[in-house]
């Protein structure tokens, strides 16, 4: 088909239109791939490493922040522990310790089991013994009907219960290993509060698992009755277990119990202790990781615990 | 495609970081919530604190007491609190608060009957004592206590810049009236008059009877006493002793404060005058009107505790003169209060020369006294600052002295716990104002 005079007049199909004798000269087609203004074969690949990098460090960022969403986890003597920082357990520490201190706000006594100086004449430096997990005694005979000043301190407690104890108390305990008992009464336990703090290497990590669990003692029906976990359904009432890479485990307060003390008086009967100083394992603080930092982070889990209220 | 894998990213991205935010956040406003459970918690105890030490400041059996009212008292203290920025707290308008019930004991009013309270039941009118401190419970149930009854004072919390914690904390105080003789040993202090023991007086061996129960409230200051540690004592400003003494200060110390003041010592001679039961050597009464169980010989009167009728007898030595002998009562009988009260002077001997069932709460003022024969004696025995004693005495009830000033270097005295005698003095005994609160949101 011939092209019609109009599309000739327009120079189409390649012919050329000239306009009079000074008429602009167009560049080849060949000619002006060559010669605008462009990336050049090393800008190109600068350009495709640096995307690359981008995109790596986006990928890396993201699953950095992906990873505080799902984190790994570790099966320890049966118990599910996840790496810090963990909301999930966050969730759950906020819980047990909002029934843990108001355990302790309606407790008459509250015994602290485990840690350093326990008693500065015959445990100065401990860790000492705290109870075993499988403790789950709800009344302290011994004290029953008995004498407050006689009891002043954790100490005299262990001592007065020691027949009840001695079958539970751990051998071996770590430094951030303690027992709590509220107790009304000098009798009733209304709540155990218990943290271990485990040391295994597992997938060729050498990990510390913190485990901390608090056991409800309702005694509104008159008996002792164990409070059950709402989601679990079963005791203990509120639990949290999470791990740090053993190099992380690192705190400018250590996880556990240190107790002061006012005096020892062996003649007047007057061990009395002061406010223990408890740290709790914090599932949502970062620990050591950062070992640049000067500063080492600190449990919001602190407590200074009065043991006679 | 490489838009594809771009935009694929891109929505991946922006779903992790408001997946991240929202984490975040979560933990934010988890940390905020607790952190304000944790503030109200502190808060509200401390409220209750503030209740208690003005009920105290008001009502404690003590050498000096308020005369404000309990609900200035609250107010002043309330507003002297440093509460986080936007947070007030007032006493609820809508319920009053209610006056301090009186602390009435012998000799000036006549005390509650007393009741042994119980951990986990009512006792009477005495509510279960579980839940309200150890410290409080530990002085509460040695023995028989009165119910001064319950003060209620509600109190309205508000904070400016987060409506949603405004509170109520209603604070619960329960009152007790405990006799000064249901501690079996004190070795008291005087803080205002005199001094506080800086240590604990030492103890012969012996001195402690099975179950007997005492109570000293020393220095803790290291340098003062050698049983404290320095773990909780901050060297810097002058001593405090940290709260969980408040209740042991109140009955070791402010109670004998009032017990050796001349308000109460002039209550006790004016109960005695009253009941023609008074013997001044400086001016003997008419020999024609003996009082029962005293004979006097010159300067010196011999008490027949077994012949003393009503419920006090006192002695009073003005100038330093007289002797007293005192003969025990080998049955039991009513209890009675006998004053022997030194003002000045050569302190005045007091001799006792036998054994005695009756309970007799004992008070001497400036006096020697001295056990012959090693008696057996129930009562309680009170000795002021200046008091001495020796001898050998195996005592059933209660003993006190003063700490700084300890008789047992020179007196032999063996404790020994008797609820008998405890409950039989609790009538005539002065009584110690307890408080226990608690606060509830």
């Amino acid at each position: 088909m011939k092209p019609v005079s109009s599309e000739l007049a327009a120079g189409c199909r390649g012919g050329s239109v000239r306009y009079g004798p000074e008429a602009i000269r167009q560049p080849s087609p060949a000619e002006g791939r060559f010669s605008t203004a462009g990336f050049s074969i090393i800008e190109a690949l600068a350009c495709l490493v640096i995307s690359a990098l981008v995109m790596g460090a986006l990928t890396y960022g993201m699953s950095g922040l992906y990873s505080q969403q799902t984190h790994p986890t570790v099966v320890y003597n049966g118990n599910v522990y996840t790496q810090a920082p963990s909301f999930d357990d966050f969730g759950q520490a906020i819980s047990l310790h909002s029934a843990f201190s108001n355990a302790v706000d309606a407790a008459d006594n509250v015994i602290v089991l485990g840690g350093t100086r326990s008693h500065p004449v015959f445990d100065p430096t401990g860790p000492s013994s705290a109870l075993a997990e499988n403790f789950i005694d709800t009344g302290l005979a011994a004290a029953a009907g008995g004498d407050g000043f006689k009891a002043f301190s954790s100490w005299d407690q262990r001592q007065i219960n020691s027949g009840q104890f001695a079958p539970y108390l751990t051998t071996n305990p770590d430094p951030a290993d303690f027992t709590i008992l509220t107790v009304q009464g000098l009798s009733q336990i209304t709540s155990i509060t218990q943290q271990r703090r485990y040391s295994a290497a597992i997938n060729g990590q050498n990990l510390e698992m913190y485990e901390v669990t608090h056991q409800t003692i309702d005694w509104s029906s008159g008996s002792p009755v164990l409070t059950t976990n709402a989601v679990t359904g079963t005791t203990p009432t509120y639990f949290y277990r999470f791990y740090y890479v053993a190099t992380e485990d690192i705190w400018s307060m250590p996880p556990g119990v240190t107790h002061y003390w006012y005096r020892t008086d062996t003649s007047w009967d007057r061990d009395q202790e002061g406010p223990a100083r408890v740290v709790f394992a914090d599932p949502y603080s970062l620990s050591g990781q950062d070992s640049g930092s000067p500063l080492s982070p600190v449990s919001r889990f602190v407590y200074f615990l009065s043991q006679l209220r | 495609m490489a838009s594809f894998a771009v935009l694929l990213f891109a929505m991946v991205s922006i779903l992790i970081l408001v997946a991240n935010f929202r984490l975040n956040y979560a933990v934010s406003a988890t940390s905020d919530a607790y952190d304000t459970f944790s503030s109200q918690m502190v808060e509200k105890n401390g409220i209750a604190q503030a209740v208690k030490e003005s009920i105290l400041a008001v009502g404690e059996t003590a050498i000096t007491n308020s005369t404000k009212s309990l609900q200035q008292e609250i107010q002043n203290r309330i507003s002297s609190m440093a509460l986080p920025a936007g947070v007030s707290v007032s006493i609820d308008s809508s319920t009053p608060v209610p006056t301090l019930p009186p602390n009435p004991f012998f000799p000036t009013g006549t005390p509650a009957s007393g009741t042994q309270p119980g951990y986990f039941s009512p006792a009477g009118p005495i509510p279960a004592l579980a839940g309200m401190g150890g410290l409080f419970t530990s002085l509460s149930v040695l023995g028989p206590v009165a119910d001064l009854g319950t003060v209620t004072v509600a109190f309205d919390r508000t904070n400016s810049a987060s409506p949603q914690d405004n509170q109520t904390y209603v604070v619960n105080a329960t009152l007790l009236s405990v006799p000064l003789t249901n501690v079996d040993v004190v070795a008291y202090g005087l803080p205002i008059t005199r001094s506080i023991p800086e240590g604990p007086p030492s103890v012969p061996p012996g001195f402690f009877g099975p179950d007997v129960s005492c109570l000293v409230t020393t220095s803790n200051n290291p340098a003062n006493d050698p049983t404290a540690y320095p773990d909780l004592f901050a060297s810097s400003g002058g001593e405090k002793l940290p709260y969980e003494y408040r209740n042991a200060v109140s009955y070791s110390w402010n109670a004998y404060e009032y017990l050796w003041s001349p308000t109460y010592q002039d209550a006790l001679i004016g109960s005695a005058a009253t009941a023609s039961a008074i013997y001044n050597f400086s001016s003997p009464p008419d020999p024609s009107d003996p009082i029962p169980g005293v004979t006097p010989n010159g300067n010196s009167v011999t008490v027949d505790l077994s012949a003393v009728t009503g419920s006090i007898l006192a002695i009073v030595d003005p100038t330093g003169i007289g002797s007293v002998t005192i003969t025990g009562n080998s049955a039991s009988g009513p209890p009675l209060v006998l004053l022997v009260r030194n003002t000045a002077g050569v302190p005045t001997p007091v001799t006792f020369t036998g054994n005695s069932n009756r309970p007799i709460i004992f008070y001497f003022v400036n006096a020697n006294v001295q056990f012959g024969g090693d008696p057996q004696i129930e009562g309680a025995l009170f000795l002021d600052p200046n008091t001495t004693a020796s001898g050998n005495v195996t005592w059933f009830g209660h003993f006190s002295f003063y700490g700084p000033n300890s008789p047992l270097g020179t007196l032999g005295i063996t404790m020994s716990d008797s609820p008998a005698v405890r409950n039989a003095l609790a009538p005539l005994a002065p009584h110690v104002l307890l408080v226990s609160t608690t606060a509830t949101r």
